[in-house]
């Protein structure tokens, strides 16, 4: 990408003021989520949550899905809190909050879509984190939910030009990253990436928005980068991509991200892959289920 | 021996599909993954919860408590545990059983193969369907190359082996008689394209179709006859493992292996799993399914 394309990126990100329609809580949210967990306060958290009734009530329902694995749902944020521990209600207020960023009028990526794709893959790298015996499932998870935030920002500063390269990635049934070069010479990485530095989103994040599709040339954080981009792969081989057939083949071992886990968790190799997908076609429907339960108004207005 | 405080002690009742399982059938699948490498998804335990009942009923046992002895503990677990598969399994073979295993075929794997083949002299595309049973695999794949033959495989000649254990299955699957039940995923256009009528009820499949068939009798474990079949650029081998214990199973993999041509692949049954048998291949992900990568030479990564 040339200098004057990122400027030109930059420039229009810059003059989306704020992503319309985002919630209040949404920014300070964020900065919470920077901090580290003992400065951040609970009463804080349930404070801000409860400025918006209806961010509020979709993350109790959320906190309520199987996919939390809570045995009752909670009552209260604060309850939730208690219960699912702080973190873990941050990553799912952030849920909630982005399902209220997504443009109005949307030309080009279809909401549904692009969040049962978002919150399937955050719940991929979640379950794959685990499954390594990282101690950083919620980052993990926030991380997938976030990676291809560059949708957003490219549905509303540059929706013709995103809305080409859909239809040529849906007609060829290649992936939509090698559409978006094609036809506009950039990404949603570099999208994105220009809107997580205005956010001020923390360096790892931002590495991970603007490389999941090429996770060695990322500058740190390189194997939360690498288990991004292969549960990005993963969920678009299991029906949580962007609802086209996707003709290609996803070799994990083979993959240059695989090998850059592996030199952080040594017994990579002795993972059972195929149990792990088996194990991920469990959770789809409960995503699908969730993304309606979540985003469904969100949607609905659009 | 069973943990937790929840098993049911009576026969098991009839569970429907959303109906909370019996948390003993979720320990019984591990077992079955564990022994046989097919994994039962959360919403098809019923299905398991059903084939128990029916086992414990042929055998006389009361409670399920006595039965997960008997899968545990008894010297005959092992087979037990096949039974137990067999009833779960039992009357799923049809005539295209799994759509995106085709759709790779098609869509991923012979433009693939076509394209890296296309400066040699001979055009010869060799398909294994080992275990073939009473034929539906192969006819499936049959009429699926067959579809292919005035487009991608147009000058090229195709030639599908099907094997089976059992003597009657290959001369059943020579008829190439259907009914109803086996075509009930067949769609009208390959009924009317590759089928006639046999009597009122059946249909047999066409002259031209049978012509890309080899149909023979083979043992998998027959180690001077296994080191024959070389040459092959895909071999499918669905549901057949099972009835393997661990050191036979590993030993045919490794035939399967090395009777692959560099960059061919194995396919398994959908839900599958060559876990801790092989590392030599690379498990790949397709749209919707799972395969088995023997790594070219060229990739350098074998």
């Amino acid at each position: 990408m040339t200098t004057s394309m990122t400027a030109t990126i930059r420039e229009r990100v810059a003059r989306i003021e704020t992503m319309p329609s985002v919630p209040a809580v949404f920014i300070p949210l964020l900065e919470m989520l920077n901090l580290p967990i003992e400065n951040v306060k609970l009463d804080e958290v349930v404070k801000l949550v409860s400025y918006d009734n209806t961010i509020a009530a979709q993350c109790l329902r959320m906190a309520g899905s199987p996919l939390f694995g809570l045995a009752k749902s909670p009552e209260s944020i604060k309850g939730a809190v208690i219960s699912l521990g702080l973190r873990r209600v941050e990553t799912i207020l952030l849920t909630c909050c982005l399902g209220h960023a997504f443009p109005a009028k949307s030309l080009a990526v279809d909401p549904t879509a692009f969040w049962r794709h978002s919150l399937g893959c955050a719940m991929v790298c979640r379950k794959f984190s685990d499954k390594l015996g990282s101690a950083d499932g919620d980052k993990a998870y926030m991380a997938g939910l976030l990676h291809d935030i560059g949708f957003l920002v490219s549905c509303i500063a540059f929706p013709k030009e995103l809305g080409t390269a859909l239809v040529l990635a849906t007609k060829e049934q290649t992936p939509i990253d090698e559409a978006e070069r094609t036809t506009m010479g950039f990404t949603h990485c570099d999208t994105g990436r220009a809107l997580a530095e205005k956010w001020h989103l923390a360096n790892d994040m931002v590495q991970v928005i603007a490389h999941h599709h090429d996770p060695e040339q990322s500058e740190a954080a390189q194997p939360l980068v690498a288990l991004v981009h292969l549960s990005d792969l993963l969920c678009r081989m299991r029906g949580m991509g962007y609802g086209y057939y996707e003709r290609r083949m996803v070799d994990w071992v083979g993959d240059p991200a695989w090998a850059i886990l592996k030199k952080e968790y040594r017994d990579l190799d002795g993972m059972d892959l195929a149990r792990f997908t088996f194990e991920m076609d469990e959770a789809i429907g409960e995503v699908f289920a969730l993304v309606s339960a979540i985003f469904g108004g969100a949607i609905a207005r659009n | 021996m069973i943990t937790g405080t929840q098993i049911a002690t009576t026969m098991p009742s009839p569970v429907k599909v959303g109906d909370p399982v019996d948390p003993i059938f979720r320990q019984i699948r591990d077992l079955v993954y564990k022994v046989c490498g097919i994994f039962q998804l959360e919403e098809k335990l019923y299905l398991m919860a059903d084939a128990c009942g029916r086992r414990m009923k042929q055998l006389s046992i009361r409670t399920l408590r006595e039965y997960w002895d008997l899968l545990t503990t008894h010297s005959n677990r092992e087979g037990e545990i096949r039974q137990l598969l067999n009833e779960v399994t039992i009357g799923e073979t049809c005539l295209f059983r799994s759509p995106p295993q085709l759709d790779a075929l098609r869509k991923v794997i012979l433009p693939e193969l076509v394209a890296d083949r296309s400066r040699q002299i001979t055009k010869r595309l060799r398909i294994w369907s080992a275990g073939c049973s009473t034929g539906e695999e192969p006819y499936t794949l049959a009429m699926n190359m067959l579809e292919e033959s005035g487009h991608l495989l147009e000058g090229w000649t195709v030639e599908i082996l099907a094997t089976d254990l059992n003597d009657r299955s290959v001369e059943t699957a020579k008829a190439g008689v259907y009914g109803d039940y086996a075509l009930r995923a067949t769609t009208d256009y390959f009924k009317r394209k590759y089928f006639s009528s046999f009597d009122d009820k059946k249909l047999q499949a066409r002259p031209e179709v049978k012509k890309l068939i080899t149909f023979s009798r083979l043992n998998l474990q027959d180690d001077s006859r296994m080191l024959f079949m070389k040459g092959m650029d895909l071999i499918f081998c669905c549901n057949v493992l099972i009835y393997f214990d661990g050191p036979s199973k590993a030993k045919v993999i490794n035939h399967f292996f090395n009777n692959l041509n560099f960059g061919g692949y194995f396919f398994l049954g959908t839900s599958e799993s060559l876990f801790k048998l092989n590392d030599k291949f690379h498990l790949v992900h397709f749209p919707g399914t799972i395969g088995y990568w023997k790594p070219s030479l060229k990739s350098g990564k074998l």
